[in-house]
């Protein structure tokens, strides 16, 4: 495990992070080496391009799409994607008629396997009180325009079950290759506070 | 419980301040939290449900005032003072130590 | 169960945990039903959000057996029941003020739902 040199007095956070984690390595509870495989595995190797390559093959295939809608863990598996927090998943589709947002009001969840470990402001306050209350707000302060006759669906993952959203695909993206389409999905397309990009965008 | 952490349809809480490239973890603190918090529940010391009560018992000002991974220390801390895997005054120990050791 | 050793990170990792339980269940409701959510003020752990407390939804499917976190956060043990999507109308959540064509979806277990 990498030892600091600390050139100030550590904050009192700081203190109690360094006292839990020494103790619990001294008592055998917990083992460093794992520790540091775990930070190096959500910081490093598992991100929103998982759920992009998800998002991407849905747009090419339209039987892995149905597939995807269906049985979404089983779909997203087949691309490699599973695990710790993405154990039950629904896919939710965009479509001309209707948009998807997802939250977490109560904590964070949050489809680790194909989206990584949520951003800070997914996880706080403001987010998580009016993503259900005022969707269309949020959206607008994302800067989503949606036509006005499009029904807004409000995905609250209170249980087990992990919510991805299908964006639309955008125009004028015939005959782009499967990776050339992961790269037009963004996170908070996924999430649905945001649209993918456009390709030349 | 009707704690602070139910906090759909409330008001006030203010504009969402997305961060842009955010990164994954924002001080080096918070991977080591991340981390023993998998590591700690992967080996059986609470379950989800557990870890997330112990958040919701927070204090509802250090909730809001705290950032997330804070909330996640406190629930750890609680959980395995709770179940005897180390006790307060083992940490609070700890803690001086260390900030002795610092200083 | 033993202390996770730095091999084990992987398999943890892409296997997880899932909370569903493989028990023989009976369901309460079936997709298509009408629901009316329990108006309980529990002190304890519960996923049920005030907001939605004593409204009206429609259940949209069964998601199948999992454990029930108002009993599993306090080693009461599993009491494995279904959890259904159940969609409400934005304005029964918010009120007359809210979008018509709007909803919301929660995930709810059997003990949190009465037939309307």
């Amino acid at each position: 495990m990498a030892s600091h040199r600390h050139n100030r007095p550590l904050s009192e956070v700081e203190l109690r992070v360094k006292a839990l984690e020494s103790l619990l390595t001294e008592k055998g509870l917990i083992d460093p080496a794992a520790v540091d495989e775990i930070i190096d595995t959500y910081e490093h190797k598992i991100g929103p391009r998982n759920g992009a390559r998800v998002v991407a093959r849905a747009w090419v295939d339209p039987r892995y799409k149905e597939r995807l809608l269906s049985r979404g863990t089983e779909a997203i598996a087949e691309l490699g994607f599973s695990g710790v927090q993405g154990e039950d998943m629904v896919v939710v589709e965009n479509t001309e008629k209707v948009h998807n947002l997802v939250v977490c009001t109560l904590c964070s969840c949050y489809p680790w396997p194909t989206l990584g470990l949520p951003p800070v402001w997914y996880k706080s306050a403001p987010y998580r009180a009016r993503a259900v209350s005022d969707p269309r707000g949020v959206l607008e302060e994302f800067g989503v325009d949606l036509p006005a006759a499009t029904e807004v669906r409000v995905w609250d993952s209170n249980a087990e079950l992990r919510y991805l959203v299908l964006p639309k695909r955008p125009a004028g993206t015939e005959g782009m290759s499967e990776d050339e389409l992961a790269e037009l999905v963004t996170r908070d397309s996924m999430i649905g506070v945001g649209q993918p990009r456009s390709p030349g965008a | 419980m009707n704690g602070i952490h139910d906090l759909g349809g409330m008001h006030g809480m203010g504009p969402i301040r997305p961060e842009a490239d955010e990164p994954v973890f924002h001080e080096d603190w918070e991977r080591r939290v991340f981390g023993v918090m998998i590591a700690t529940f992967a080996g059986g010391q609470f379950n989800v449900d557990e870890f997330r009560h112990a958040i919701e018992r927070m204090d509802p000002a250090h909730y809001l005032e705290s950032s997330y991974y804070e909330h996640w220390l406190t629930a750890l801390e609680t959980l395995l003072a709770e179940n005897g895997a180390l006790t307060r005054a083992e940490l609070e120990a700890r803690r001086a130590k260390l900030a002795k050791e610092a200083a | 169960m033993p202390t996770l050793t730095r091999d084990m990170v992987p398999g943890l990792v892409a296997t997880g945990g899932s909370c569903r339980v493989a028990a023989e269940v009976p369901a309460k409701f079936k997709a298509g039903e009408r629901i009316v959510v329990r108006n309980v003020n529990p002190t304890r752990h519960t996923r049920l959000p005030r907001y939605v407390r004593g409204k009206r939804g429609v259940v949209e499917q069964d998601h199948g057996v999992f454990v029930y976190p108002d009993t599993s956060a306090h080693g009461e043990g599993h009491k494995p029941q279904h959890v259904y999507s159940v969609k409400f109308a934005a304005r029964e959540l918010w009120g007359a003020e809210a979008p018509a064509k709007d909803c919301l979806y929660l995930d709810l277990w059997d003990d949190y739902l009465e037939r309307a």
